[in-house]
């Protein structure tokens, strides 16, 4: 029977009116069935949402007023609007953006009828004085240093650090051109087109809008992941370590005004891909173990939001826990830092600036190796000065905990910027693979890797051949890029396949995340995201001395110190010596306990912990966009007062030609 | 369109059906039962049709004129499934006649054979109506509204309503003639209903051009009016005219 209705719905549209032609982008598609009808009304439309967030004091970011959803009407935003009639759903140009979000945080009578905006995105990125929705500061309260009003980030405006009690969404590229033909060019008549969102926010169901509440009440998670560290080459277990310890930094999270659409490319995965390269490069070097100091790697995620991952490996270093052993924060000698390092081109060559910070006869050690790496690189052209003094310190950069942690600690930032940040999109949806150049990075993965080599060499004779052989692998840098911040490959890169299946094979996001796990000490934690564990298994096995005779294993390696590479893969994984451990990194004034997070009061000898924000995000149901046409309420009525009609009309003459056939019988 | 918008469209479509169950076809149960068989009568030969026609859908052309072979064909076999329908309600009157006098109760009278034929009709319309309009008016209770590309003035839900209202009318009326027709041999009734059939499928083509259903529609409408006014002349007269015998008997 049902194949019947099939065709017998096909006969329909041949016997009565029209086979019913789909909008479909302009192709001609016929509806065959009521769900095809239902897909062809209500458009979803592709887009990533602005979400709740929530800190001590109160709450950012987006969401539905209410506990429904919310449609309006849409309406182009033209430049000298005063205000809108009525709720309406804002859609907006990229370039209007900064200016429309700063106007509804000040103009109450302008923000009531904004009932959710769209931002279009623009085709061609015109916005040559750059956009960055963070802070001119960003994170200056963690600062070690008080002149807190430098302008680090020049076109940032801060709204995404507002609260707007509306939903904002941005459209994905492939929904451009189906909302060009929606919404044409302002047509205000009936049937209007409508957007409906769908951005019920729990913290706003339950009236919990700070971080404290709603952990109580378990209506958000905290902001969280896991951070990897890998010494180079393995350290050995049994015995405490002994050499002091070269650290090299790079962080791997961003933020932006949209959740998911966090690429970060210049800030701070430029950064991430110079260090990894970097281990790359040392990682073929033969004598490393002869080396006065141990080398070790650290990413760290949660950096834009508190520096969570920075203070929880430091707290971890405090507590001696599993996760860090091996390392003693006692014998870091060196930190390096690498920091934006993707727009350093210049003319004939790439220039980076080294911002020093803390004790100046440890950074005198690695701006000096730092001179000597560049002048190896010769024709290269790879340049290194070190930053303007005129600058109040160090930029906003993990070593900003280190510092204020230990204040006889000393270390180097990295970055292609001298006074201010030469990314214009800062922590925005826009610092994408464009924002960044392939060779920069590579230069200062090189410079790195030698630097590195030579301070790890400490004050014995530095072998020049060793050190020029340190060569950087430019398609890795390459293949990289493609992985970490394009969607095409994306995740589905075949580097990344080589380790890990990842759970989203499409455009990576860089936002932390929130931290789904329940604290443990064990190394193999449930909930981690898929660069943490693409990084896990990229710096094991950078760093891996490979067994002889590697088994494959899918968890566990027989012997202890093993670890096994690639377990999530088709093949099966196989088992490596290296030292490479997942770091949790989460608010260092949470505690987990009988099941809840619990906000500790904050620590007086930790400086940072009194300005620890917490952040958490709200969680959510389901995030949803669709438009649809709507009738005016007049139409409806006047339907139902027609089919009222017609159904009286026709009894009305259904009875009086009753009466009068009647009259013609005339029954006795 | 909301709820009252889908509740409207339903009226639209099924308020003349409604109002004629209600105040002439529920009162006796045998006219539901012959509304209710000849539904699946119908249903039966839009079966046979779109298994007969199985192999040549969909019809992928632009052009109207496959369209049209469709609806003649699918028309004329309607049409002679009536003529077969018909039979079946002259058997089925003999044995009730029979049983009547065998129970000596008074035979059909010309008022109950035309109940019957209405009731026919009606079967017919209304499976067309829930078929061809019900079955697709769940979204119109939704909030969205829906406009085809070709008739961007009126909304689908409304367009699709309009059309099962005029066949509504149209069939249910034309199993009034056609059974008078062949009960009395009169070659112009006998006529009218397929003309009246094949012209009305034929006029819904013209909403496949665009902006034609600004002319298919009232075209509809008015083969709606006419098959009504038709039926109710023929009625008229014939009642006259049987009374007229039967009291100069």
């Amino acid at each position: 029977m049902a194949r019947v209705r099939v065709f017998l719905a096909v006969l329909f549209l041949l016997f009565t009116s029209s086979p019913v032609h789909g909008a479909d982008n302009g192709s001609d598609s016929v509806l065959e069935s009521v769900p095809d009808l239902e897909k062809a009304m209500y458009l979803n439309l592709k887009s990533y949402p602005c979400v709740r967030l929530l800190n001590l004091s109160g709450e950012i970011g987006c969401s539905n007023p209410g506990n429904d959803k919310i449609s309006a009407p849409i309406v182009r935003l033209k430049s000298g609007t005063i205000s809108l009639a009525r709720p309406s759903t804002v859609l907006l140009q990229e370039e209007q953006m900064q200016d429309f979000f700063l106007r509804v945080s000040g103009d109450m009578e302008f923000s009531k009828n904004v009932a959710g905006v769209l931002v279009e995105p623009s085709e061609t990125v015109n916005m040559s004085s750059g956009f960055s929705p963070a802070d001119k500061f960003p994170q200056s309260a963690f600062a070690p240093y008080s002149n807190t009003s430098y302008e680090w980030n020049l076109p940032g405006s801060g709204i995404m650090w507002n609260k707007y009690d509306f939903p904002v969404f941005l459209l994905a590229e492939e929904s451009i051109s189906t909302l060009k033909e929606i919404v044409g060019e302002g047509n205000e008549a009936s049937p209007e087109n409508v957007a409906e969102f769908d951005l019920v926010m729990q913290t706003t169901k339950l009236g919990t809008h700070d971080s404290e509440t709603c952990l109580k009440d378990q209506t958000c998670l905290p902001l969280g992941g896991y951070s990897v560290w890998s010494s180079l080459p393995p350290i050995n277990i049994s015995s405490t370590v002994t050499k002091p310890i070269v650290f090299a930094v790079a962080s791997f999270d961003s933020a932006s005004f949209f959740r998911d659409r966090s690429l970060g490319a210049d800030s701070p995965i430029s950064g991430l891909i110079a260090l990894l390269t970097a281990v790359d490069a040392l990682s073929h070097v033969n004598h490393l173990k002869n080396l006065k100091k141990q080398l070790v790697f650290a990413v760290l995620t949660g950096e834009a939001w508190g520096y969570l991952g920075s203070r929880k490996f430091l707290q971890e270093l405090d507590l001696g826990s599993d996760s860090i052993r091996g390392l003693s924060s006692s014998m870091i000698e060196q930190i390096v830092e690498i920091g934006s390092v993707g727009q350093s081109l210049g003319k004939g060559g790439t220039l980076f600036y080294a911002h020093a910070g803390g004790e100046s006869s440890g950074t005198k050690v690695i701006l000096k190796a730092l001179e000597d790496a560049s002048e190896s690189l010769g024709s290269d052209n790879v340049k290194v000065k070190k930053a303007s003094s005129m600058n109040p310190g160090i930029p906003p950069s993990s070593l900003m905990a280190f510092l204020r942690k230990n204040t006889s600690a000393s270390g180097i930032v990295l970055g292609d910027f001298d006074s201010a940040f030469s990314n214009k999109f800062y922590h925005s949806h826009l610092d994408n693979a464009s924002n960044i150049k392939t060779s920069s990075v590579a230069a200062a993965a090189a410079l790195v890797a030698r630097a590195l080599y030579i301070i790890a060499n400490g004050d014995a004779t530095l072998d020049l051949m060793a050190l020029n052989d340190i060569k950087v692998n430019v398609s890795l840098v390459e293949e990289l890029v493609g992985c970490l911040v394009t969607c095409e490959p994306g995740l589905s890169c075949e580097l990344v396949g080589r380790y890990i299946s990842p759970s989203n094979g499409d455009c990576p996001s860089h936002y932390v995340g929130v931290f789904q796990d329940t604290p443990s000490a064990s190394q193999k934690p449930s909930y981690v995201d898929d660069t943490s564990r693409f990084l896990w298994n990229f710096l094991a096995d950078m760093t891996s001395a490979t067994r002889d005779g590697t088994d494959s294993c899918t968890g566990d390696c027989s012997n202890v110190g093993d670890v096994c590479i690639g377990s999530e893969t088709e093949g099966g994984g196989k088992c490596v010596i290296s030292t490479t451990r997942y770091v949790p990194a989460y608010s260092t004034r949470l505690k987990y306990e009988n099941n809840i997070w619990h906000v500790l009061p904050a620590n007086p000898s930790d400086p940072m912990e009194s300005v620890d924000p917490v952040w958490t995000e709200s969680y959510w149901n389901t995030i949803g966009l669709r438009v649809y046409k709507v009738e005016s309420p007049l139409y409806d009525r006047l339907v139902l007062a027609g089919g009222v009609f017609v159904t009286f009309a026709s009894y009305l003459a259904v009875v009086i030609a009753r009466t009068q056939l009647a009259k013609v019988v005339k029954r006795d | 369109m909301t709820v009252a918008a889908g509740v409207g469209y339903v009226l639209i479509a099924l308020g003349p059906a409604l109002s004629l169950f209600a105040s002439v076809i529920a009162k006796k149960p045998f006219l539901i039962l012959t509304l209710l068989s000849s539904t699946l009568f119908w249903l039966i030969s839009l079966i046979i049709l779109a298994g007969a026609w199985r192999a040549f859908l969909p019809v992928k052309s632009t052009e109207l004129w496959p369209y049209s072979i469709l609806i003649l064909t699918s028309v004329g076999f309607q049409e002679g499934i009536r003529i077969g329908f018909w039979r079946l309600f002259k058997k089925m009157e003999d044995m009730l006649n029979a049983f009547a006098d065998r129970v000596s109760k008074p035979r059909l009278f010309l008022t109950d054979k035309m109940l019957l034929a209405l009731a026919g009709g009606l079967g017919h319309g209304l499976a067309h109506a829930v078929f061809f309009c019900l079955s697709l008016l769940t979204p119109a209770f939704g909030p969205a509204t829906f406009y085809v590309d070709k008739c961007p003035s009126i909304p689908f839900f409304l367009i699709s309503a309009i059309i099962a209202l005029g066949f509504v009318i149209i069939h249910t009326f034309s199993m009034v003639i056609a059974f008078n027709g062949y009960t009395e041999g009169k070659r112009k009734d006998q006529i009218f209903v397929p003309f009246a059939h094949l012209i009305a499928a034929l006029i819904t083509l013209i909403n496949l051009v665009p902006g034609g259903c600004n002319i298919g529609l009232p075209l509809l409408c008015i083969m709606a009016g006419t098959t009504l006014y038709y039926s109710w002349q023929l009625v008229w007269r014939r009642l006259t005219e049987h009374q007229t015998t039967r009291s100069s008997d």
